[in-house]
């Protein structure tokens, strides 16, 4: 089966800053991750994890663009496994947390030889 | 409540343990930073844990972050020279910068928990301020949640909380230089706020059904805290945990399966938790020693009738009313005068209650809830006194809090008035519906 990388994206976002949740919301929304990593556990091939920073090595001296700083953008990643590109979404999107004001995912199929 | 039935509120409850151990360590003049601390050892735990699993030990890795955040930011801090020069060895975390000392074992986690509590409770903190602390720091309640719990605004809790941070940083109470005796001092305070933190979920008549279920779990899961320590190991403490214990019980037959309030006449007893009735009347057991009868050992024994009682009928009222004449003497209330005259006007007719409240004048609070005149009503209605009943009914009606009071009411006090003899006329009293007994 095809496997796809999922890149979390900040996204600029008009609401405000969310605020901090409560140790309830906390314990719910775990729940929530666990119940979401149980229904897909064929498809999560690798649960990844968050991308520190990073620096663009080129020939040329490195422009000063948005991935210089990878932190800023890309907050963690996973691969999945699914039939074809909306099957991956559909994993992605189910994702609690992953979708929503602020962030978004990134979906990409990974070509293997 | 404290049964595996309920739900296990993990990151609530770890919240408050971090809270106390780590407050108990650095002091609670760092309260703030302890909460913070605390706050980003359970993001960080939502983060790795769902990658990486559950840790087999997980309060001892959240200590660990949490230990090792408070320090970096307590050392970051102003006061740092200060901090470092007081409690030099408990903050210092190591030459590698981040090893932390050992988590607490068991018995000293619950002798923190039993600490801070009173902490919460102390007199240098304003009366208002003390169970929205106990709530935020040992329930893990948010700002918001604690305002949706006790119908105040985010901005008053918030008030109120500042408050008792600025008092604990200015006169932080020194716990641990005290004796067994000087913390048994400081009991009646604790229990005065666990009893009032009860109340509020037991009583409210607004909140669902769940979240009252909540907070009496929560006022019993720190009332077994406080009675497990040796300094709270008081009859009167066994007493208000087996209060809670027995009323709790009843708590799920309060109400029908649309959360309509049902009197306690009309409660499907078979719905009372026989388990919990039964752990309240070992604590009640437990209770019976010392010299002293407090509030809690007569409010026990009244929630101990009812449990025990087979059906409304073979109710001991007379038992009850006696009962509710100590606790008067005790704790002069005219709430518990409204109680004691209902229950007398069961075991000896409407006409004894009556007289009861016969010159009594309520104070305004009181004249205000739609308890006075809906116990005045029925008590008239019993009579045959139409003119009173009416009065007192419509009042009532305008009185009730919520829409399911209102019903209640309407359903106990609907009919017209019916003269019933009273226990002078030697007839048993048919029209018992009492709008009070729905406790």
């Amino acid at each position: 089966m095809p496997k796809f990388l999922c890149l979390q994206r900040s996204l600029p976002s008009a609401t405000p800053a969310e605020q901090r949740p409560s140790p309830a919301q906390m314990q719910e929304m775990y729940a929530k991750f666990g119940a979401w990593r149980e229904q897909f556990k064929d498809q999560l091939v690798d649960m990844g994890g968050k991308l520190g920073q990073g620096r663009l090595v080129a020939a040329e001296p490195a422009p000063d663009g948005p991935y210089v700083e990878v932190k800023e953008l890309v907050g963690g990643y996973m691969i999945v496994q699914a039939q074809d590109l909306e099957g991956a979404i559909e994993v992605a999107r189910a994702c609690p947390g992953l979708v929503r004001p602020g962030s978004g995912v990134e979906v990409v199929e990974i070509h293997t030889p | 409540m404290s049964t595996p039935a309920l739900v296990e509120h993990l990151f609530r409850h770890e919240y408050g343990r971090l809270v106390a151990t780590l407050s108990r360590r650095v002091g609670v003049e760092h309260l703030h930073a302890v909460e913070d601390a605390a706050q980003v050892a359970l993001m960080r735990a939502l983060e790795h844990w769902r990658i990486e699993g559950q840790p087999d030990a997980p309060s001892a890795w959240l200590f660990r972050v949490a230990h090792n955040h408070l320090i970096a930011e307590l050392r970051k801090g102003a006061g740092r020279q200060r901090i470092l020069a007081r409690r030099g060895h408990g903050l210092d975390p190591g030459p590698e910068g981040g090893t932390a000392p050992e988590p607490p074992l068991a018995g000293e986690l619950s002798d923190d928990l039993a600490r801070m509590l009173f902490v919460c409770c102390d007199d240098v903190l304003p009366a208002r301020s003390q169970l929205v602390l106990a709530l935020k720091t040992l329930c893990g309640f948010s700002v918001a949640e604690i305002g949706r719990r006790l119908f105040i605004t985010e901005a008053n809790v918030y008030k109120r909380l500042t408050r008792a941070r600025e008092r604990l940083r200015e006169q932080p109470p020194q716990l641990d230089g005290l004796s067994t005796a000087q913390l048994e001092a400081r009991v009646p305070a604790v229990l005065r706020v666990l009893y009032q933190l009860f109340t509020e979920g037991y009583l409210s008549s607004h909140a669902e059904l769940a979240i009252r279920e909540e907070l009496c779990a929560e006022a019993l899961r720190l009332g077994l805290v406080l009675a497990e320590h040796p300094a709270g190991q008081t009859p009167p403490t066994a007493a208000l945990v087996a209060l809670m214990y027995l009323h709790a019980a009843r708590l799920r037959g309060r109400a029908d399966a649309d959360g309509a309030l049902v009197l306690l006449e009309e409660q499907d007893r078979t719905q009372w938790n026989a388990e919990q009735i039964a752990t309240g009347m070992q604590w009640l057991e437990r209770s019976a020693a010392g010299d002293r009868f407090s509030r809690y050992h007569a409010e026990a024994a009244i929630a101990a009738e009812h449990c025990l009682a087979p059906s409304f009928e073979q109710t001991r009222w007379d038992t009850i009313a006696e009962l509710y004449a100590t606790l008067e003497r005790l704790q002069p209330s005219p709430l518990h005068r409204l109680n004691r005259a209902v229950a007398i006007a069961e075991a000896e007719g409407p006409h004894a209650g009556l007289a009861l409240l016969n010159g009594f004048e309520p104070p305004t609070w009181l004249e205000g809830s739609h308890m006075w005149p809906a116990v005045l009503a029925e008590l008239h209605r019993r009579c045959g006194h139409e003119a009173e009943f009416t009065r007192h009914r419509a009042l009532a009606l305008t009185l009730a809090p919520t829409p399911a009071v209102r019903q209640l009411l309407l359903r106990s006090l609907g009919a017209s008035p019916e003269p019933r003899p009273d226990a002078t006329g030697h007839q048993p009293d048919e029209g018992r519906k009492c709008t009070l007994c729905y406790r």
